[in-house]
């Protein structure tokens, strides 16, 4: 456990640092990095001037602006967003909780939904109920999450519930292969041949092998609600990181849509990576 | 499940030709204006009617469907090259390779697209032209999507290299690239070919949110994404429903590559 814990820390500071460096050299590669709206003050001394444009040299040295940039994110210093002027920490304060909450509705639904379906296609075996399912996944799965999101603001639906319905094409067609997998196994048709019923095969033959890689889902899952919140929260308006995001893009201001990438990689490092412990322990308590 | 896969290969072959002959089936080009008569009802000579600027809607769609229906497939073969030669060169080395590979992979995992995507337009100058817009978007499109590929490759190559007739032929003196392109390569094709399929409709869906939010493929150059921006105009939707064309176009397109991806995955 030890062994698997201090390689997950590992792995998860070494994905940070590739990703900070990544963040810092598309700060300094963006386009007017080594400007300042300084310059253009008609009010500052040419000395004044001078020195403005001096700090900005120095930190045209990639790896010297890495190492600043890093030591500023060990203290917690996130930085302050060029466009709006205020510490990136306390944005993320503000905008943080709106997309965990429509996250955590989303991934509640859309795993209800998905685990429902996948489980009432095995154990029912209705082909009207596959149809439905298959035909519920197929189009929301070939949905842009923008569009839906505009369907939601038409119908004045919760925009978390689009978010839901984008995740759960995910959750069920996985679910539904690996029940059907799980069910195809030799203990399993034999509990069957034995008279067990549909929910009982389900219950204590077919779950147990399931339930670890349905663990593993979950961090997948968080990654790809993360990923259809950004357009969701844009055109319905929430005011949540993903629309963060997005002002920040088209405001060009980099530090801001930097950090706060970095921000959602280290959530979804960390979800993926305490979901692959779980899977772990799981197989482990399970064998 | 027959007449859906018929029926799914039918939209396919007729998107192809759409975009192939759009140069036919469009009354004018796509840029063009009709300053007399913006925001046309649809009609004989302008199907679709017209969009704010006066530009036709059905020429815009056909392009739109032109660029984001080729330039996809283009992106999804260019991450698979990506993720052929790092899953690849993962599974036949081993040993740090393939741990230094794996971070690589799970580092591109772990980031999310989108917020990638639209980072990565930020940086680019304001006076960006549409044909840059658009190999800018595909290609990091291509650059960012081969990771979950790669691990799959990986895993066959690996696979691969532990298996019977690859001990022989490296008992019988192949090795480094002749093993590559005799034994690894054709078995690993089913697998690649997969990836590349499950690519396409993936791509064609980022691109689509990007454009929606005005971060994909720059005016006055249509994609599929892009008309999706007119889709905003809610209040208009109503009495003109042939707006939603390019969101039904779009979803069909991609339901169709999802039918047949099923066949392809079991395929592979």
């Amino acid at each position: 456990m030890l062994r698997f814990v201090s390689g997950a820390v590992l792995r998860l500071v070494a994905l940070m640092l590739m990703a900070s460096l990544a963040g810092a050299m598309l700060m300094r590669i963006a386009p007017g990095f080594s400007s300042d709206d300084q310059e253009l003050n008609s009010g500052l001394s040419a000395a004044s001037i001078r020195a403005v444009r001096q700090a900005h040299l120095a930190d045209s040295n990639i790896p010297r602006f890495y190492v600043q940039y890093l030591a500023s994110l060990v203290r917690g210093d996130l930085g302050t967003s060029r466009s709006l002027n205020q510490p990136v920490k306390e944005l993320l304060r503000e905008r943080l909780p709106v997309t965990l909450w429509n996250l955590a509705i989303a991934l509640a639904i859309g795993w209800l939904l998905g685990l429902a379906l996948a489980v009432g296609a095995q154990t029912l075996r209705w082909r009207a109920l596959n149809f439905l399912a298959n035909g519920l996944s197929g189009t929301f799965i070939s949905t842009p999450a923008a569009a839906l999101a505009l369907v939601f603001l038409l119908l004045r639906l919760p925009p978390a519930f689009a978010a839901a319905l984008l995740i759960f094409p995910k959750i069920y067609r996985y679910t539904e292969n690996l029940l059907q997998q799980s069910s195809e196994m030799p203990h399993v048709l034999t509990a069957r041949a034995k008279g067990a019923g549909p929910l009982r095969v389900l219950a204590w033959h077919v779950a147990p092998i399931a339930l670890p890689q349905l663990i593993a889902l979950v961090g997948v899952s968080i990654s790809i609600g993360i990923g259809v919140l950004l357009p969701i929260e844009v055109i319905s308006d929430v005011a949540g990181i993903g629309q963060l995001a997005w002002q920040a893009a088209q405001a060009r201001d980099l530090p801001l849509l930097v950090n706060l990438t970095m921000i959602v990689t280290f959530v979804t490092v960390c979800a993926t990576l305490i979901s692959d412990g779980a899977q772990r322990g799981l197989t482990r308590s399970a064998a | 499940m027959k007449i859906v896969r018929s029926t799914a290969i039918v939209v396919l072959v007729l998107a192809a030709f759409a975009i192939l002959f759009a140069n036919h089936l469009a009354p004018a080009g796509y840029e063009k204006q009709f300053r007399e008569i913006p925001q046309a009802a649809a009609s004989a000579h302008h199907l679709l009617g017209t969009d704010d600027l006066g530009r036709d809607r059905w020429a815009r769609l056909l392009f739109g469907m032109r660029v984001s229906l080729t330039l996809a497939p283009l992106a999804a073969f260019f991450t698979t090259v990506l993720a052929g030669l790092v899953g690849g060169i993962a599974g036949y080395c081993g040993g740090w390779v393939e741990r230094f590979c794996k971070l690589l992979i799970d580092f591109f995992l772990s980031v999310p697209w989108l917020f990638l995507l639209i980072t990565v337009r930020a940086v680019l100058p304001l006076n960006i032209s549409p044909q840059a817009s658009v190999a800018v978007t595909f290609t990091s499109l291509g650059l960012l999507g081969w990771a979950a590929s790669a691990r799959i490759i990986c895993s066959g190559a690996k696979e691969l290299m532990k298996s019977e007739f690859v001990w022989m032929a490296r008992a019988a003196g192949f090795s480094g690239f002749k093993l590559i392109r005799l034994h690894l390569l054709p078995n690993l094709r089913g697998a690649l070919f997969a990836q590349f399929w499950i690519s396409i409709p993936v791509f064609i869906i980022a691109e689509a949110n990007l454009g929606a939010l005005g971060l994909g493929v720059s005016e006055p150059l249509p994609s599929l994404g892009s008309l999706l921006r007119e889709l905003q105009d809610a209040v208009m939707l109503r009495p003109e429903p042939w707006r939603l064309l390019p969101l039904a176009v779009l979803i069909v397109v991609i339901s169709s590559f999802q039918v047949l991806l099923n066949k392809q995955e079991v395929r592979a």
